[in-house]
């Protein structure tokens, strides 16, 4: 075996490594930009898995959230502060009485100074602005969740 | 998972990095059998269908139990795993076949524990006895008769034709329960009641199970002279003890125990003297031909000799360095594959290491966050130990790469720590630890396929859907 094939299926191995090391980071890349919250820096670039989501022009960080009834009667209005969860058992902070809502449906808390929502594993699932979530989502005024047939709407 | 696009995404990334990293292994034995022999090896076929099947065994059980799990993880092991196989093999063939056949009972328990372990948050409800079990491990080589001395360090068990290192098994088992105590403990341990000088520290009952987790980390290294696993087994109780409680006191404390511990090793111990004499005088020329000193300054050399490209596998004299396959593996690499081998091997392990801390960063559940965090710095306070060692940043310690260095005990326990970061990286919408949500929460992890019909079957206070 002539050495200076040797030293080219070297550089070829090499070559490879450094492409597989490629591929690992951008898969992880990738997943960082399609799942989690959104952070402040990307805000108003929708993310790929999103293309239908309608943001608000505001899309400021919510303050409140008014809950309705299908019909859009307000049936309570809530202030953000700490961690609520919303559901039907009585236990939840924010209640709603709703047989296709699950005891603890979702979940809706801060961090870092900007408020997410997470589905706790609900039977119907919970949908914010007509997309179901499949991970904690960040949440900006104007935003409408859909549990049951209640709907949550983010205020300033 | 309710999460079918990211989940898909997840697992195909996996499927086509884990292919990627079964050619990769492929290559890497035919090249270094080339180099050494000039033919290519009669049996690459069956190398990489038999890696190859392992491996892809090893995605599907991911891809079904855990879909939405980090997706680099697994393939980045397995290219650490087929790098280190190569070296050994070039190094030597017979420990190469031992290696392989390791690799797969590696494989086949990283299917097992995900088989076994249907949620990695069950494990959370056996603190104590997986404990007990992590403690008896690490001291079983103390006991008479099947404990084993080795190299100067007391730790390896003979049972029969048998003998391994039961730290390697029990490191893992001691990260779960730290995960498990220091979760259900955190609020009694971040709350400080007690003062001690400028620190402050909590009442001294809740301190107890630690101070016994320390004791034994120092029993470890006077007993059985293991500095590598007494090492490693502190970092892990004081890393673990500050995220668990957020408290910065734990972690300034924790290194002051550690720099009395070393010191104090230092002035009781001949071979921690001699290791530290070493790192500093390696390279005289007047004691470069003592044993001790010699392996520390092959392995420099052989970086040297490796420069930015490497002399190619199978090409270098890596068989110069004492322990080349075990402690050196890292160096024998660099000798072959340079500058540019080593940095990538260094790469594959920060995407590990990364991955592993972003996994607990998003975990909401404390159990799962402690058992990444843990896992993870396990992998890597070792690559830092034996690298920084290898190289003479700092005094070197025996202990293995992860993943790479040959060793039947450390490459299947890390296969199992590898299973339970990965289950502990997958996401799981409405998953919550403790309380009544548990059960639940357990019950839907564990189903195989998460549709709204059985949803509906295990969520029964819930409605018609």
């Amino acid at each position: 075996m002539p050495p200076f094939v040797l030293t080219v299926l070297k550089i070829v191995f090499l070559a490879l490594l450094y492409f597989f090391v490629y591929r690992a980071i951008r898969s992880v890349v990738v997943d960082l930009r399609a799942g989690r919250p959104r952070s402040a820096r990307t805000k108003g670039r929708p993310a790929p898995s999103a293309p239908q989501t309608t943001r608000s022009s505001r899309g400021k960080s919510p303050r409140a959230v008014l809950v309705m009834d299908e019909h859009g009667a307000k049936l309570g209005s809530y202030r953000l502060d700490g961690t609520l969860q919303v559901g039907r058992a009585e236990a939840c902070q924010i209640h709603v009485d709703d047989t296709y809502v699950s005891q603890f449906h979702a979940r809706i808390f801060s961090r870092d100074g900007s408020w997410f929502v997470e589905d706790l594993g609900s039977t119907n699932g919970t949908y914010l602005n007509s997309r179901r979530l499949t991970s904690p989502s960040q949440l900006r005024a104007g935003d409408r969740l859909k549990l049951g047939k209640a709907v949550l709407e983010l205020r300033r | 998972m309710q999460a079918p696009a990211q989940a898909r995404h997840a697992t195909g990334a996996q499927l086509a990095l884990t292919i990627l990293a079964v050619i990769l292994s492929g290559t890497a034995y035919v090249l270094v059998t080339l180099g050494k022999t000039g033919r290519t090896p009669p049996d690459v076929g069956a190398f990489v269908a038999i890696i190859g099947v392992a491996y892809l065994l090893a995605h599907l059980v991911v891809a079904r139990r855990a879909p939405s799990a980090d997706p680099a993880l697994l393939p980045c092991a397995a290219v650490l795993a087929g790098l280190g196989y190569a070296v050994i093999y070039r190094l030597d063939p017979d420990l190469a076949a031992a290696q392989f056949g390791w690799l797969l009972l590696g494989l086949g328990l990283f299917v097992l524990t995900f088989l076994v372990v249907r949620d990695h948050r069950s494990l959370d409800a056996y603190t104590y006895t997986i404990g007990l079990a992590g403690l008896g491990l690490l001291l079983l080589p103390i006991v008479p008769g099947i404990g084993r001395t080795i190299n100067g360090a007391r730790l390896w068990v003979s049972l029969g034709p048998l003998s391994f290192q039961p730290a390697e098994i029990g490191k893992v088992l001691i990260v779960i329960f730290l995960a498990s105590y220091l979760n259900a403990k955190k609020e009694l341990l971040a709350l400080a009641t007690r003062r001690l000088g400028p620190f402050r520290l909590p009442e001294p009952r809740y301190l107890g199970p630690l101070v016994v987790a320390w004791a034994v980390s120092l029993a470890v290294l006077f007993l059985e002279k293991d500095l590598g696993s007494s090492l490693l087994f502190f970092g892990i109780f004081v890393i673990m003890l500050w995220v668990a409680t957020g408290r910065a006191t734990y972690l300034v404390l924790g290194l002051l125990l550690f720099a009395a511990g070393a010191y104090a090793g230092y002035l009781a111990f001949d071979h921690v003297q001699l290791r530290v004499d070493v790192w500093l005088n390696a390279l005289r020329p007047d004691l470069i031909h003592d044993q001790g000193y010699g392996q520390l300054a092959q392995s420099v050399f052989a970086l040297g000799t490796g420069g930015i490209a490497g002399t190619g596998l199978g090409q270098g004299n890596p068989g110069l360095i004492p322990f080349a396959p075990t402690d050196f593996i890292f160096s024998a690499l660099g000798e072959e594959l340079g500058l540019f081998g080593t940095t990538a091997v260094l790469l594959l392990f920060l995407v590990l290491i990364g991955r592993g801390f972003r996994a607990a960063l998003a975990r909401e559940d404390g159990f799962s966050r402690l058992l990444a965090v843990g896992l993870t710095s396990v992998l890597a306070l070792q690559t830092f130990v034996i690298v920084g060692g290898v190289t003479r940043l700092i005094p070197l310690t025996g202990i293995t790469l992860p993943f790479v260095s040959y060793g039947g005990s450390s490459l299947v326990a890390n296969f199992v720590l590898l299973a339970l970061l990965i289950q502990a990286s997958a996401v799981g919408p409405g998953r919550e630890p403790r309380g009544g949500r548990h059960r639940f929460a357990q019950a839907r992890a564990a189903g195989p396929v998460e549709g709204s019909a059985d949803t509906t079957v295990v969520n029964p206070g819930s409605e018609p859907a």
